[in-house]
């Protein structure tokens, strides 16, 4: 109040800029200090409120989407508040609304009050609001994150199969009671050959190449030979046709004296038919 | 002199759960507070957000709304405004999205077309107002208000000197406020809340 003219025509400038938002921080905290002390900046800056106020609807006035009011409502009042609904309305301070055109003259007390009160809630508004963007930004983070975990996972598990799987042929091929299985194409599929490692404790270790092309709705099936009859050890995956090896379980209480491979129809028979591609018998047992 | 504003009753229905009262806020505001949120990002999408952000908070705070911080619309925009500069200041505190917000452009950029453009009176004399203004004093208000720029940041782009800024923004500000006290205030302003 006791500062001079030149002064003061600073602190208005101040707050002409303090009303649009655009003193720098330190000097936004400097001018609020000197509004808690000068009624005459303070009443300045409620006159330039409504210019202010006047530039949010200065704008051209578009209509949003339909959509967007059902979204919004959903938003809304799909979730649970948790304590405007219990609170009463919150009891404004009170203030007499002046007759006179100079209605933003009311008690000097008041108006600082106001506008105390005011700074501090646009300041915790300016918080709340930079908090919550925080927020999104880590939310965002997080799915990213998310989604590479779960990418990773994947490439895990895809490389976990292909050892398991390795492992499993090794543990036949090295297996103490294995035995080799050199199986030749028959009639139907003469350019055809495979290998097979057979142990009664680990399974049949196969791998064939030269196969015909396999039709819709057919299958390779393997089998295992005995004296008594073949036996089904499973089917041929359709991307293991040409030189990948497969391990198949071995059944319980089979004996084999040989492989083969049939083609039969879509998921496998008992029996097999008459397109035997491949046979092999069994070297002896070391 | 005034009557209540029929907004405060809404907002006491929120308050008070009533969803209807929400919708009926959306349906007297939502164009105000999505169109700000438009000039502002220049992106509907964004501005869409912005929307459901400030109308989930009003439904959610709609019991602490304090009538003597000024009318329902002017804390809505007051939201609408500081959410869009924030998401505006993140946005080019990304590279590689700077270039399209870098810089103030005509406002009816980055609006799709199929989006009608309507003007009611009250906006059109706000308008006017501001564009009867010099041009520095314009732009530096514009710079200040849809861009969020500090009065700092306002002086480097124009080129001009700190105390000329400062000077032009508030030349400016005085004009839009006599102008609009020539014809009334704007309806932001108006519903009985003055101090």
């Amino acid at each position: 109040m006791s500062a001079d003219a030149h002064d003061h025509e600073i602190w208005r400038e101040r707050a002409a800029v303090y009303a649009l938002d655009a003193l720098t921080g330190d000097e936004r905290r400097e001018f609020e200090t000197h509004l808690q002390s000068c009624v005459e900046c303070a009443a300045e800056l409620q006159t330039l409120r409504p210019a202010v106020g006047a530039l949010s609807q200065s704008v051209p006035q578009l209509d949003p989407r339909p959509e967007l009011r059902d979204r919004v409502m959903s938003a809304a009042l799909g979730e649970t508040r948790a304590t405007a609904v219990t609170s009463p309305p919150a009891k404004a301070i009170r203030v007499e609304k002046a007759k006179s055109p100079l209605r933003w003259l009311p008690v000097a007390a008041m108006l600082l009050l106001a506008v105390g009160l005011g700074v501090y809630a646009n300041g915790l508004r300016g918080r709340v609001a930079r908090l919550e963007t925080e927020l999104d930004d880590a939310r965002s983070q997080s799915a990213l994150l998310q989604a590479r975990v779960e990418r990773d996972e994947s490439t895990l598990a895809s490389t976990q199969g292909q050892l398991a799987s390795a492992q499993g042929q090794l543990a036949v091929v090295t297996a103490p009671d294995a035995r080799r299985v050199a199986l030749a194409g028959q009639k139907g599929a003469p350019g055809a050959s495979g290998l097979a490692n057979w142990s009664p404790t680990r399974g049949l270790a196969l791998s064939v190449s030269n196969l015909p092309q396999l039709l819709a709705m057919r299958d390779y099936q393997v089998w295992l030979l005995t004296k008594d009859k073949p036996v089904s050890a499973g089917l041929l995956p359709r991307d293991a046709v040409d030189g990948r090896t497969v391990v198949f379980m071995a059944p319980g209480g089979v004996e084999p004296i040989g492989v083969a491979l049939s083609e039969e129809p879509e998921g496998g028979v008992p029996q097999p038919g008459d397109r035997i591609y491949l046979v092999g018998l069994m070297a002896r047992a070391q | 002199m005034v009557e209540p504003a029929p907004e405060r009753r809404i907002l006491e229905r929120m308050a008070a759960g009533d969803g209807d009262a929400l919708r009926e806020l959306y349906d007297l505001h939502g164009r105000a507070v999505y169109s700000l949120a438009v000039r502002i990002l220049r992106s509907q999408p964004d501005a869409e957000d912005i929307v459901q952000e400030v109308f989930v908070q009003a439904w959610r705070q709609a019991a602490r709304y304090d009538a003597t911080r000024g009318t329902v619309v002017g804390w809505l925009l007051m939201q609408a405004k500081s959410r869009s500069i924030d998401r505006l200041r993140a946005r080019k505190a990304r590279p590689e999205q700077a270039d399209d917000a870098q810089r103030p452009e005509p406002v009816d950029t980055g609006v799709s077309a199929d989006v009608q453009v309507v003007r009611v009176e009250q906006a059109q004399r706000v308008k006017e107002a501001l564009e009867r203004l010099p041009v520095l004093q314009k732009t530096a208000l514009e710079l200040a208000y849809y861009e969020g720029l500090t009065h700092v940041e306002i002086a480097e782009q124009l080129e001009q000197p700190l105390g000329t800024v400062k000077t032009r923004i508030r030349q400016g500000l005085l004009k839009l406020r006599d102008a609009l006290g020539g014809t009334g205030m704007p309806d932001v302003m108006r519903d009985g809340t003055s101090k």
